[in-house]
């Protein structure tokens, strides 16, 4: 177990210990007092795999674990905006895929009293080592990033709670040259699931 | 006793005991539309008669949306008040467009009225309505609304015999394993069909009461699901963005628009004729206003979906577009309708409410049977110096097609306009804009790929490729300019740029750019005739080892008769 699997599962164990007093102590997210900004800090479990428009190959899952970190701005009781960076290390046995997600993003929650939210966003990725198992050549590249997600947060007082979230960011690369060839559309895809710090 | 039964709620024992003569009539019309749009008078007999498999998946669709109206039905309305209160004391601070946010305490300049002085009438606040006119607010229905939409999807295009409409446990397992992908379709469907498609989700939302920015989310949650779970064909990347953000900019418009067609105050077959008419255009809000009874009741319109100011215009005319690089002495003539409409006051404005104040221009014709669309809704205006410059947040769609070239996008603006009065009766209006395309889609073909094997992906049938046009995100910008005189523009100026990074299709990247004169002059009253130049350039660098470049521009003159509306 790395020691990024360790902070992650460190985190969900304390989320797990302080959710059911958080539930109970959940007030509603429109209190008027609190602060219009928005920030959560967490991490996730995330799968993630390669693919392109044309291939063949049936390119692996590859598992590690993942830093979340978003904030913003709270519109109303139901909508916050804001940005997002997420990233992802993956190791492998020929070096390690490091992927960072810049989205904005957009939370909304459907019942302004309950901590259910879905959020979507769009953005850029930047990608170190690309899907190794196109070549042994290091590829960089920037990407199209869309992430779509849910959770629900929880709140222990009145501005700190926590939030547990599952979610999915895509890059699109487009096409990647490789030392053996060019790989057409490459596509990305990365889910996640996690819990997070809720500061308001 | 008050007729809030024309909601749903029985109507028999809610309306008997009024000794008013009008509302007596009014709820005998509203008791015979809700007997039919619960389908008392279909009768079995005419069930019988149902044989066709299209009248049978209307009869499922049926079932299934009277299904979802049942909870409303069932609701009683005193009960909604607590919660309802708890609702409103959460306004937001910024007034963001929607029944949502609408308080009733506001309601009295927003044809509502104080929810107390209108109890004896209609009681709106208890059935969860933020005005007299807008309709009852549920998330639940219209998240059930826009599943229903996927299932009527589906199965139409199960009925045309596309395998990807076969859907099982399986494929929804097999789409989610396999993430996000680019398609292959046709350039209509993909930017144009999915627009449309989400534009039924959005406004799934928005008949039932949610705001812009919720119904926005319906749409998202609408198209997700579809690309998951609605077909067998890999999650398409390309179709969630179109459908999301065409589907919000068409959403909104349609929405408007229907409530534009609608005459609230009408009764009889003229009103029943708006509510058809503003059906056609925005089906979710008219089924749902004749399951409701809103669509018979006599009320005011929500307050925010009346323009301060209408505008528009009709042309009909014949374009010559020059070929590839070439000129346009050899041109052929080609008819072309096109119609632009102005809604709200998109020059000047304070604004916190989405499509306060939006453009939209379609033509058909010119190149191809819907050649162009373009709507342009204002997201939030902010005045400066007293009127004279006007900041704003635009979300645009555009789309053309035509013989000669297509693009494509899904794109956020933030504008500046100028207004300057040159005389008493000569006035210029300049905006210019700049922002961010989130996706954006240009014809581009292959290399090494016949011309002739573009453009064989047919709808939503398992595509092949090759699919000749490129995706990807960019950036934008451009200006406009208008000498109106006496109110009424007499020439104008336009230009846009465009730029697309090619992350899907041929590596490379596109700068489109745009550029139009116009000149009108008026004939007789709102007559008037025309003639545009414009020049269409696309400039491709292409990301291959020689990095090789090309350029096409196409060259376009139009002669046309105007019809001002106003």
């Amino acid at each position: 177990m790395t020691w990024r699997i360790r902070i992650v599962v460190a985190g969900i164990a304390a989320f797990i210990t302080l959710a059911p007093a958080a539930a109970v102590a959940q007030p509603s997210p429109a209190n008027a007092e609190e602060s219009r900004l928005w920030l959560v800090a967490g991490g996730a479990f995330a799968a993630l795999r390669g693919d392109c428009q044309t291939c063949e190959e049936d390119y692996p899952y590859r598992k590690g674990g993942g830093v979340l970190v978003n904030g913003g701005y709270r519109v109303n009781a139901r909508m916050d905006v804001g940005g997002e960076v997420f990233w992802i290390p993956v190791d492998t046995t020929e070096g390690r895929i490091r992927t960072t997600h810049w989205d904005a993003v957009a939370q909304f929650r459907p019942w302004a009293s309950k901590g259910f939210f879905l959020k979507g966003g769009a953005g850029m990725a930047y990608v170190r080592n690309w899907v190794d198992v196109l070549g042994q050549q290091s590829v960089n590249s920037k990407a199209l990033s869309v992430v779509v997600g849910t959770g629900w947060e929880f709140r222990t007082t009145r501005r700190i709670g926590l939030q547990i979230f599952g979610s999915q960011h895509v890059g699109a690369l487009g096409d990647l040259q490789t030392a053996d060839a060019e790989i057409p559309d490459v596509v990305g895809n990365f889910w996640s699931v996690g819990a997070g710090v809720v500061i308001r | 006793m008050a007729c809030a039964a024309i909601a749903g709620l029985p109507l028999e024992s809610a309306c008997t005991p009024s000794g008013d003569r009008v509302n007596q009539a009014r709820n005998a019309a509203v008791l015979t539309w809700q007997r039919w749009h619960r389908g008392c008078v279909i009768g079995n007999r005419a069930i019988r008669q149902v044989k066709t498999d299209s009248l049978r998946l209307l009869l499922v669709v049926s079932a299934a949306l009277l299904g979802s109206a049942s909870p409303v039905l069932a609701r009683p309305a005193p009960q909604a008040s607590e919660e309802q209160g708890q609702l409103l004391s959460l306004r937001p601070t910024l007034d963001l467009a929607g029944y949502a946010t609408e308080a009733p305490e506001a309601g009295a300049g927003q044809g509502g009225g104080n929810p107390a002085s209108n109890q004896s009438a209609f009681n709106w606040a208890a059935e969860g309505r933020s005005c007299e006119g807008c309709p009852p607010r549920s998330l639940g229905r219209a998240l059930f609304q826009s599943t229903v939409i996927n299932v009527v999807y589906g199965l139409s295009n199960l009925m045309r015999g596309h395998d990807t409409a076969k859907v099982t446990p399986k494929t929804w397992w097999g789409n989610m394993q396999q993430g996000w992908v680019w398609d292959l379709n046709d350039f209509p469907v993909n930017q144009v069909g999915h627009p449309y498609q989400g534009n039924n989700y959005f406004t799934a939302g928005r008949a039932n009461g949610l705001s812009f920015y919720e119904s926005a989310a319906v749409a998202a949650f609408g198209s997700a699901t579809w690309e998951f779970f609605g077909e067998t064909s890999d999650p398409s990347l390309n179709d969630f963005i179109n459908t999301t953000l065409g589907g919000i900019a068409l959403g909104e418009m349609f929405h408007r628009v229907g409530w534009l067609i609608r005459n609230t105050h009408a009764t009889g077959s003229g009103r029943l004729w708006s509510e058809i008419g503003a059906m056609a255009v925005d089906p979710l809000t008219g089924y749902n206003r004749f399951r409701t009874g809103d669509a018979s009741r006599v009320h005011e319109k929500p307050a925010d979906m009346v323009p301060p100011t209408l505008g528009g215009s009709a042309s009909l005319g014949a374009l010559w577009r020059g070929e590839e690089n070439g000129s346009i002495d050899a041109a052929e003539g080609q008819a072309f309708l096109e119609m632009d409409l102005l809604y709200g006051a998109t020059q000047t404005g304070h604004s916190r409410t989405p499509y306060d104040a939006f453009a939209v221009k379609l033509r058909f014709g010119g190149g191809s049977a819907f050649s162009e669309a373009r709507v342009r809704g204002r997201l939030l205006g902010q005045p400066y110096s007293s009127d004279k410059l006007q900041f704003s947040v635009l979300q645009t769609y555009d789309y053309q097609n035509n013989n000669a070239y297509a693009t494509g996008s899904q794109s956020f603006d933030a504008a500046l306009g100028v207004t300057q009065p040159l005389s008493d009766r000569l006035g210029l209006w300049v905006l210019g804009w700049g922002g961010l395309t989130i996706l954006s889609a240009v014809d581009s073909i292959p290399l090494g790929v016949p011309t002739e094997e573009c453009g064989g992906a047919s709808g939503t049938e398992h595509a092949t490729g090759p699919r000749c046009y490129d995706y990807g995100p960019g950036g934008n910008f451009g200006v406009v300019a208008q000498f109106s005189r006496d109110q009424r523009v007499f020439t104008g100026f336009f230009y846009e740029g465009r730029h697309l990074y090619s992350l899907d299709g041929v590596r490379a990247n596109h700068f489109l750019q745009r550029a139009r004169a116009d000149l009108l002059l008026p004939l007789h009253g709102a007559l008037g005739v025309g003639t545009s130049v414009e020049y269409f350039d696309r400039h491709t660098f292409y990301q291959d080892a020689a990095r090789s470049e090309r350029r096409f521009h196409y060259p376009q003159v139009r002669a046309y008769f105007t019809w001002r509306l106003e």
